[in-house]
């Protein structure tokens, strides 16, 4: 008897611990899947978020909701009272801001809210819009939903194209890590209902200073990440070449201290996927590896030139050079150091196959 | 002395090691990598190494005074300071238990405040989480080694899942080696001892184990185990996080799994966070049935009385605790009482053991 009287109290105090947490039933809620900030002026920002709206025997609906305000939550806070239903950060996929906002005040203060909130996933997307993220997020794009098209899109373009890695958490990261300028990658909308990558946009303190053109960007994915893939047309004499690199790698070495030579050895393992010429020969072949060391290295060396003499370091050449020295002065790096630092290029291109066809 | 312990109620030797693990694993695991970073930078990991030597040496000791003393803390007292002032010594540490609980158990509400629910109210969470370890320490010791046991093996999963966070972290963060001088090493080896506290419960279940001789090796090997598992969080979180960003969060084990999305559910910090509850289960037992057994020794009262009584007063300390620098506060004087007790009095004890023991065999021999 009294073990029973003991059971029903201890379940009876269960059900009172289930009560004191509030719920959240899917279909009572709008999730938002996506953030848009504009900037209007000095002190306050345009927030467009987009949340989706599931119909039956449809693709979702993005709606989106604009409003006025100066601090994130407060943009969010305004949005409670246009939806129907509660909305909720827990899935946030993408964080967009519009190309002045990213120029004249810089993303730090909103990152924060994102960066503080334990319910958003640190996964999520950054991207700076060319334009204004509102009309963007208008529009309709592909089946799935505003936002998940946008995170999708990223994502292949991560992982086979020439789109370097990138997302809160690496962003972060970045940020965070002296001797390193983090970058998110840039969209533009090129028609109603379509959009694109266009380039990479570096941000020192939060504030948009250089911008990686498309045609960089294969280069800058070498430099940036340690293993790449991505397309480059290597043009020779005898004709034109499309080759894909499925895998390729960099590595640091300091090689000189006093000043700084950093020599980085880059791997590319190819494969030509077109060739415009009459035929290709082995000794073709060996023309276009020559021909893609060349262009790494000139390339490279290029984009390099350009983050010394702007003082940005989106490689991280002051993180590594850290890590091999005792006792480092980073103000000395930025002041007098990083303007002397050599970098040496040894590029190692490996094309292995050529197609079906001969 | 004290060997009144039926044999019935006693433990195996092996069980050692889950209850020194579990009692070292607590709320602490979640957010030592920042503290230890503060003074020592990313070399933080070799003082790891140095406070885990430090435990051993102190298992050591306990063990030798525990031999000597035969029996647990309370003979030791009574074999060094006598009857009565050991009995004044040994009444400490019923509000040392207690103070332990209560951290404990706020620290790790505050976790699922933050993490989860921010609705959630600490009375009633703390006053089920108590009534289950009522329940678990009227079953006796046997019952709580058992707990102890299954608060590792099951969620062992968890120290596996983080390797998915590999490929996002970059271990040259932690270059250059010896980057910090030796005092900087010592100051973060103190700080780091605060996690590894725990193992002193060793002075108080010890006559509950069959064969404590062989126990020895497992106890060892249960604090070894407690340092590999902080070097591996913490080299894991040095490579995920930049310094400066290792400083903002407060639980970096935790934010880790930020970045861990699974396709069944969002976030992996809910599995996380409520599987951790099973983790520090057993460390409130333990603390819980340390303290009874000291008010059956030391006032005779029966553990049927004591423990809820003792509950009862957790239970309200817990909830009067409410803000984070409350609970910072806390958390402070506890590691503090703790280090000063680990690693000053337990050595102290143990020169007056060796003294009392040469002393006692002079006056027999004459």
């Amino acid at each position: 008897m009294r073990s029973i009287l003991k059971l029903i109290a201890s379940v009876f105090l269960a059900l009172n611990l289930i009560g004191c947490v509030k719920k959240e039933v899917l279909d009572d809620i709008s999730l938002i899947e996506g953030i848009g900030f504009d900037y209007i002026d000095k002190k306050n920002i345009l927030g467009t978020v987009v949340i989706p709206v599931y119909l039956p025997d449809q693709p979702p609906k993005s709606n989106t909701f604009s409003t006025k305000a100066e601090i994130t939550k407060s943009i969010l806070q305004d949005i409670q009272r246009q939806t129907a239903d509660p909305i909720v950060t827990g899935s946030i996929e993408v964080l967009l801001f519009s190309k002045t906002l990213t120029e004249k005040l810089g993303i730090l203060p909103l990152v924060d809210a994102f960066q503080r909130d334990p319910s958003i996933g640190s996964g999520l997307y950054l991207a700076m819009v060319d334009g204004e993220t509102k009309e963007l997020l208008a529009g309709q794009y592909g089946i799935r939903g505003t936002a998940t098209y946008i995170s999708k899109l990223m994502e292949h373009n991560i992982r086979n194209e020439d789109l370097p890695k990138s997302n809160l958490e690496l962003f972060l990261t970045d940020f965070y890590q002296e001797g390193k300028t983090p970058f998110i990658p840039q969209l533009k909308q090129i028609g109603k209902n379509k959009m694109e990558i266009n380039g990479i946009s570096l941000l020192k303190h939060g504030k948009m200073v250089d911008l990686i053109e498309p045609k960089e960007m294969f280069f800058f994915k070498l430099l940036v990440d340690k293993y790449s893939e991505g397309m480059h047309l290597v043009k020779i004499d005898s004709g034109e070449a499309a080759v894909r690199s499925i895998h390729s790698s960099h590595n640091f070495e300091l090689t000189k201290r006093n000043p700084t030579e950093v020599t980085i050895h880059i791997k590319v393992d190819g494969i030509i996927n077109e060739f415009t010429g009459q035929e290709l020969t082995p000794k073709t072949i060996e023309g276009l590896q020559k021909q893609f060391e060349k262009d790494i290295k000139k390339e490279s060396l290029k984009l390099i030139k350009r983050f010394k003499d702007k003082q940005l370091d989106p490689i991280g050449f002051g993180h590594f050079v850290k890590t091999q020295t005792r006792n480092f002065d980073f103000n000395n790096w930025r002041k007098n150091q990083y303007k002397d630092l050599v970098v040496k290029i040894k590029a190692d291109v490996k094309i292995s196959e050529s197609g079906v066809i001969e | 002395m004290n060997s009144n312990v039926p044999d019935s109620k006693k433990i195996s030797p092996f069980l050692v090691f889950f209850l020194i693990h579990t009692m070292q694993s607590g709320v602490g695991i979640l957010g030592f990598q920042r503290f230890i970073a503060k003074t020592a930078g990313y070399d933080a990991w070799m003082s790891i190494i140095l406070s885990g030597l430090f435990v051993h040496i102190l298992l050591w000791m306990m063990f030798k005074m525990l031999k000597i003393a035969d029996g647990d803390m309370t003979s030791i007292h009574t074999f060094v300071l006598g009857k009565k002032i050991g009995k004044i010594f040994s009444s400490f540490f019923i509000l040392y238990f207690c103070l332990f609980t209560v951290a404990i158990l706020r620290s790790y509400i505050e976790v699922v405040q933050v993490w989860m629910f921010p609705e959630l109210r600490t009375f009633w969470f703390a006053l089920v989480f108590h009534i289950l370890v009522i329940y678990i320490v009227f079953g006796g010791f046997r019952t709580v080694a058992g707990i102890a046991f299954f608060s590792i093996i099951l969620p062992f999963y968890i120290a596996v899942l983080f390797v998915v966070i590999i490929p996002y972290a970059d271990f040259t963060n932690l270059l250059p080696i010896f980057d910090h001088s030796v005092k900087e090493l010592l100051l973060a080896s103190r700080d780091m001892s605060f996690t590894l506290l725990g193992f002193e419960t060793l002075l108080f279940f010890y006559p509950f184990i069959q064969n404590p001789e062989r126990s020895k090796k497992w106890a060892h090997f249960g604090a070894l185990y407690t340092t590999m598992l902080c070097i591996y969080l913490a080299i894991l979180a040095f490579g995920f996080f930049p310094e400066a960003q290792l400083q903002k969060n407060i639980w970096p084990t935790l934010a880790m799994w930020k970045i861990i999305k699974l396709p069944f559910v969002e976030r992996f910090e809910y599995i996380g966070v409520s599987n951790w509850g099973l983790v520090i289960l057993p460390n409130i037992c333990i603390c819980l049935w340390c303290a009874s057994r000291l008010a059956k020794q030391l006032f005779s009262i029966r553990q049927k009385t004591s423990v809820p009584a003792i509950a009862i007063l957790c239970l309200i300390a817990t909830s009067l605790i409410s803000t984070r620098g409350q609970i910072n506060i806390l958390t402070d004087y506890t590691g503090k009482v703790g280090f000063y007790f680990n690693f000053i009095y337990v050595p102290l004890l143990f020169a007056g053991t060796l003294i009392a023991k040469k002393v006692r065999n002079r006056e027999k021999h004459t």
